[in-house]
């Protein structure tokens, strides 16, 4: 069976569903037995959802005007 | 072209070192019989650098030109060199290794590829006969792509090619050159030196680097002396101008700067140099030397193997002669041995670049890019907009901005972390997209292109700040264990309020090292595939892999005390 340190190293793959069929039946075996890799997998896949939904980096819908405006200025400065 | 370019079936001269190597005349050189001198100093290069016992041996040097031949696809050359490479003994494997890397990926190779032979127990001395020898492998393969000899009567067809594992590049050398320290020799009164002066001026660092084995440097300038240097057929001019777009197609800094500098001289202006780096097309030169440049550059070494596209047809409609046709695919084939040379051997520019290569003017600028994957990349919903762009319609463009400035400016928010140089940085992106839309070949998704001049302004503006912080100079991508490892809530949304959550994850995310924080980004915020980021961050696959794993752990353990499941311990 695999240990902790082999299912860590396929861990990306095993959440981005990118793991082979074979390599994913492995690494669900480890998984089976071992509640510290649960723990880290589901913990993973948090982290993710909540970095994704966060909006955290997000511009506001009211900043994209002026982001726009300021492009298109400086161009058409440039070749007129 | 479906036939050789010859015309002369019978070579007038006997060529005594080919027979010898070889046994009879190989048609790859009865191809060339148009240009007698060049295959005299072809044949002076074969018996100096492959025929004649050096510190490496003979069987040593010919598995190296082997496997070069397998690297690049060339069946003629393969069969022509005819020495497998299996059943070698463990030590030239890593001077198959090195070959390998320097044949197909030549920019990457590093200082520290050259000490890994040195552990091997190879000395400079060897090192720099198994450069040349790469080097003389990619010329002979440049000239069979181009020439396409029948396979001789003479020859034994091989069987199969061993399989070769050359791995992807991962990281752009940190340092430059040279990575050799080969005593240099006083050769000051060297004939050969006295050529490259009259030549050049000078003797270009590439040539000093080598002076402490002056018959490998003699026989290298004899074949500048046959194929750069005469005028016969295509004129100094031309030759430099496809040695100078080979040059900027292998992303070869060295060779662009000391052909532009030619170039200089002859009188072709600098801005026009840059425009033949960047794209020949939009340079000024006549329409027929473009076609040249066209073709040539399809004899590249790098990135991808387009050498079957080459066309003398098209060079024929132009109103080339044969004798220049054979000229150009043999100047292509020197400008592959003189690239790879000085990728070997890392001899630095003797004059300020005007431009200085890196992996992303494969990416970006390249008509052909580094393949990521065997996957194509889905339909651009942008591609519409951009070829009227393309076409002058510069308000359409605003669309462009509008579609793509939020995401553009999320990447660059997450990456400089400060809302007002996001803002700037995005502008900055915008306007160099238009800048350079010109170039935009349409072999990626524009909102990838997009996302990769976002991540080079976003670095450039971090370098400005703090210039001495590196986005690689953090630790490995091996080594990180988890150490948080209590359970987590199932709601942990729905611990903190939205604006509180926002905080912790925008402090969490840019506390994260640089290298993994734009992984993440790209991945998780950006949601591109890993293909596109790794393409944006001109990784491979497996190395974008690995960073967004390290940085997804890392900032798991940043959140988690925030959202560890709140369970009372037994007593």
């Amino acid at each position: 069976m695999l240990s902790c340190a082999d299912f860590l190293a396929e861990l990306g793959d095993y959440i981005d569903d990118a793991a082979s069929s074979d390599l994913r039946a492995h690494l669900e075996e480890h998984l089976r037995e071992c509640k510290t890799c649960q723990v880290i997998v589901d913990s993973t896949r948090k982290t993710i959802e909540i970095v994704t939904e966060s909006g955290c980096f997000t511009l506001p819908s009211e900043g994209v005007d002026p982001i726009v405006n300021a492009v298109m200025s400086r161009i058409r400065e440039r070749t007129t | 072209m479906n036939e050789s370019a010859t015309i002369f079936n019978e070579p007038p001269r006997p060529y005594p070192q080919l027979i010898a190597a070889y046994g009879f005349l190989p048609n790859l050189f009865r191809a060339q019989s148009a240009m007698p001198e060049a295959i005299e100093a072809e044949q002076y290069l074969i018996h100096t650098v492959a025929v004649r016992e050096g510190t490496l041996s003979r069987s040593q040097k010919h598995a190296v030109l082997n496997a070069v031949a397998t690297v690049r696809g060339s069946e003629y050359c393969r069969t022509l060199f005819g020495h497998s490479i299996a059943n070698m003994p463990g030590r030239d494997v890593a001077l198959i290794d090195f070959c390998l890397k320097l044949a197909k990926h030549g920019p990457w190779v590093s200082e520290g590829d050259v000490q890994t032979l040195k552990h091997s127990g190879f000395d400079e001395r060897m090192i720099l006969e198994a450069i040349v020898t790469t080097s003389v492998g990619l010329l002979l393969c440049t000239l069979a792509d181009g020439l396409r000899p029948q396979l001789d009567a003479e020859l034994k067809l091989q069987g199969p090619a061993d399989l070769l594992d050359v791995p992807d590049p991962i990281d752009w050398p940190k340092t430059l050159g040279p990575h050799l320290g080969l005593l240099t020799h006083s050769t000051a009164d060297s004939p050969a030196y006295a050529v490259l002066r009259t030549q050049f001026g000078y003797v270009p660092s590439l040539y000093r680097l080598q002076s402490a084995v002056p018959e490998l440097l003699n026989a290298e300038v004899r074949l500048l002396e046959a194929v750069q240097f005469p005028e016969d057929g295509l004129n100094r001019v031309q030759k430099e101008c496809v040695l100078l777009a080979i040059s900027a197609a292998n992303l070869n800094t060295y060779c662009s700067t000391l052909h532009s500098q030619v170039l200089d001289i002859l009188g072709l202006p600098p801005e026009e140099s840059d425009r033949i780096m960047e794209d020949h097309q939009q340079s000024g030169i006549s329409a027929t030397d473009r076609t040249l440049l066209d073709e040539t550059r399809k004899l590249a070494s790098l990135p991808g193997r387009s050498s079957q596209l080459f066309e003398t047809d098209r060079l024929r409609t132009q109103g080339f002669t044969e004798r220049q046709i054979i000229e150009a695919v043999v100047v292509s084939g020197l400008a592959n041995f003189l690239n790879t040379l000085q990728a070997g051997v890392g001899a630095t520019a003797d004059f300020p670049p005007r431009k200085v290569f890196g992996p992303k003017d494969l990416y970006l600028f390249s008509d052909r890019f580094r393949p990521i994957s065997d996957t194509t990349f889905p339909e651009d919903p942008d591609s519409a907009l951009v070829a009227r762009v393309r076409e002058g319609n510069i308000d359409v463009f605003e669309e462009l901005v509008r579609r793509h400035s939020r995401r553009i400016f999320g990447t660059l928010a997450g990456l400089v972390g400060n809302i007002e140089d996001a803002r700037d940085a995005t502008q900055e992106v915008f306007l160099k997209a238009f800048e350079n839309i010109g170039r935009f070949q349409g072999r990626s998704k524009f909102s990838t292109w997009l996302t990769s001049i976002a991540i080079n302004t976003g670095t450039d503006f971090l370098r400005r700040r703090k210039p001495s912080e590196s986005i690689e100079e953090t630790q490995d991508d091996e080594g990180f264990r988890p150490r948080q490892v209590q359970k987590w809530a199932d709601d942990p949304e729905r611990l903190l309020a939205a604006s509180q959550m926002n905080e912790l994850v925008r402090d969490a995310v840019l506390r994260l090292p640089e290298k993994y924080r734009v992984a993440v980004l790209l991945r998780d915020i950006n949601q591109l595939s890993t293909e596109e980021a790794a393409a944006v961050l001109e990784l491979s696959v497996p190395a974008l892999k690995a960073r967004v794993l390290r940085g997804r752990l890392m900032l798991r353990e940043s959140l988690a005390p925030h959202f560890v499941r709140q369970e009372k311990t037994d007593a």
